[in-house]
């Protein structure tokens, strides 16, 4: 699903980000990145975004090179990936309705078909009752869960969330990771940036460690996966 | 593949462009209305915008329509000395006829020229204390029809023709006035046409700072939709639209101020013609013109729209990557 081939970003500042990083994702399968501030994890869920291109090395996601892919395309692997943001990036004049219809607005579908997947995916994360609220109105917590909401309201093959815990108090960062493993299971992949080491523990999930740009650690899966 | 799943999938992507562009033409609307005094400022500069040349056109088109034919004014008109026979008179006018051919020959003598003018001057009983009748006989020339150079060389050849002759006390060649006329409609027809696209330019430009300041409000908006997978068009489309309704309405707009003008002027315009014996009524934009306008107006939002739009967007990378 996603594979690094020793990946290096650079800036004109001279700044390195990433350099010789490799790795490769099975589809379905739920994966932690992580490290310290500045690390690089960011800039590695933005490859993948196709919101960065690498310096040097393959950024391969869904078997297509995004590498040498032209920058036209980056709407459509951008559709064809759900990601979520620490910040939430919500819009403020719209409803968390409208937030969540988003995606689906973008691929053109019908509003009825839009309606029932819209209230399926804030069923997913508890949102139900706050359909037509304005994000400005909800907690920080709740915001996140809009996001989250977002990012699967088009049933993605690729989730990608960076910090999504950040904002949460560890009750609710434990029922986010669930909600992943969630999706995860019905066949998603799931790549989480987040520097929380207690939960990211907890799940036993395969955990990337990043260091300075490098991948300093593979940890393997130790929950069967 | 086959042919069905092909047909299919193009079926399907068509009714999403179709769904994509529907939201986008009413959510435009939407926001304009929602920030109506905004919206109505901007429309307002741009139908005054649209007012003015229209209102010099439609001047202009008012002016020719009015009673100003070549074959009224280009005639020449030819006052006899007063003693000048009738036989003398038909004379001259039936070797005219002869020679020039010309349109029409009309000779008007000083009886139905009395008659004429005790009808048109209000005059009336009150010419009887004049004990005979002072009007000379009067032949009216109307050259005949063609192009403004033709119609030039045939009244120089009716003044060649009139000038030797004796009898005639005085020769008027209404054409001049009517060349004149002329030019200056053409000149006003230049103008027109120097204003359209002046004023046009103004509309694109008023609609693009527009859009441009819409744009920037609506930045991080922009980025997000970007982020989440829209590419350049459906970002595009609602800030087009948006172009588009502005040039419609200031098109309205230009329509409903002309027919306000039009029918605050009808009356006193009437009037004023009426004393010079002129029957006249103001011609209307009219349902051709008046679609030209609105689809033009809106085509000029449209193009303000776009090119603000595409700037920003080739700055802001959103169909690429976001450049940060």
């Amino acid at each position: 699903m996603i594979k690094f081939d020793r990946v290096s970003k650079s800036y004109s500042s001279g700044s390195r980000a990433l350099a010789d990083v490799s790795f490769e994702i099975e589809r379905g399968t739920m994966v932690f990145l992580t490290g310290h501030s500045g690390a690089g994890k960011s800039t590695l869920l933005r490859l993948v975004m196709m919101l960065e291109r690498a310096s040097r090395g393959q950024v391969i996601v869904n078997q297509r090179n995004l590498s040498n892919c032209p920058d036209r395309l980056a709407p459509l692997v951008r559709r064809s990936t759900g990601m979520i943001f620490q910040d939430h990036k919500l819009l403020k004049g719209k409803t968390v309705a409208d937030n969540v219809a988003l995606p689906l607005m973008i691929a053109g579908l019908r509003y009825p078909d839009i309606r029932k997947r819209v209230r399926a995916a804030l069923d997913k994360v508890g949102l139900l009752d706050k359909e037509s609220a304005w994000p400005q109105t909800l907690s920080g917590g709740e915001q996140q869960r809009v996001g989250i909401a977002r990012a699967i309201v088009s049933m993605p093959p690729l989730l990608l969330a960076d910090e999504p815990t950040g904002n949460l108090d560890p009750n609710l960062s434990r029922e986010l990771f669930r909600l992943f493993e969630k999706i995860s299971e019905q066949g998603a992949t799931v790549l989480i940036a987040s520097h929380d080491l207690d939960l990211i523990r907890q799940t036993r999930k395969r955990v990337l460690v990043l260091s300075n740009g490098r991948l300093a650690d593979d940890i393997p899966a130790s929950d069967g996966q | 593949m086959n042919d069905d799943s092909w047909l299919t999938r193009l079926r399907r992507r068509n009714r999403a462009w179709l769904r994509r562009h529907s939201y986008s033409f009413f959510s435009s609307l939407g926001v304009l209305l929602k920030h109506k005094i905004g919206t109505l400022m901007t429309v307002l500069v741009l139908g005054i915008a649209m007012f003015l040349p229209l209102g010099l056109y439609m001047t202009l088109a008012n002016l020719d329509g009015l009673n100003l034919r070549q074959d009224e004014w280009s005639a020449v008109t030819v006052f006899f000395k007063s003693g000048t026979t009738q036989e003398e008179v038909r004379r001259i006018a039936d070797e005219l006829d002869e020679r020039l051919s010309p349109e029409a020959v009309v000779v008007i003598s000083p009886a139905d020229g009395m008659a004429d003018f005790r009808e048109a001057s209000g005059f009336g009983e009150s010419l009887d204390i004049l004990e005979e009748n002072p009007l000379p006989w009067v032949m009216q020339v109307s050259p005949r029809r063609g192009t403004t150079e033709q119609v030039e060389a045939r009244v120089a050849e009716l003044s060649d023709f009139l000038q030797p002759i004796d009898s005639i006390e005085v020769t008027q060649f209404d054409y001049k006035w009517l060349q004149r006329l002329g030019r200056m409609m053409e000149l006003g027809q230049a103008a027109v046409s120097v204003l359209i696209l002046l004023f046009g330019l103004a509309v694109v430009v008023v609609v693009a700072n527009t859009i441009r300041l819409d744009v920037a409000s609506h930045a991080e908006e922009i980025e997000i939709l970007a982020l989440v997978g829209a590419g350049n068009a459906f970002v595009r489309q609602p800030f087009l639209y948006s172009g588009l309704w502005y040039g419609l309405m200031g098109g309205t707009l230009a329509v409903l101020l002309l027919g306000l003008t039009m029918l605050y002027l009808a009356r006193p315009l009437g009037l004023l013609l009426e004393t010079y014996g002129t029957a006249f009524s103001l011609h209307g934009l009219g349902g051709f013109n008046t679609l030209w306008v609105l689809l033009g107006g809106a085509f000029l939002g449209w193009l303000g729209a776009w090119i603000s739009v595409q700037r920003y967007l080739r700055r802001l990378k959103v169909g690429g990557r976001l450049g940060r």
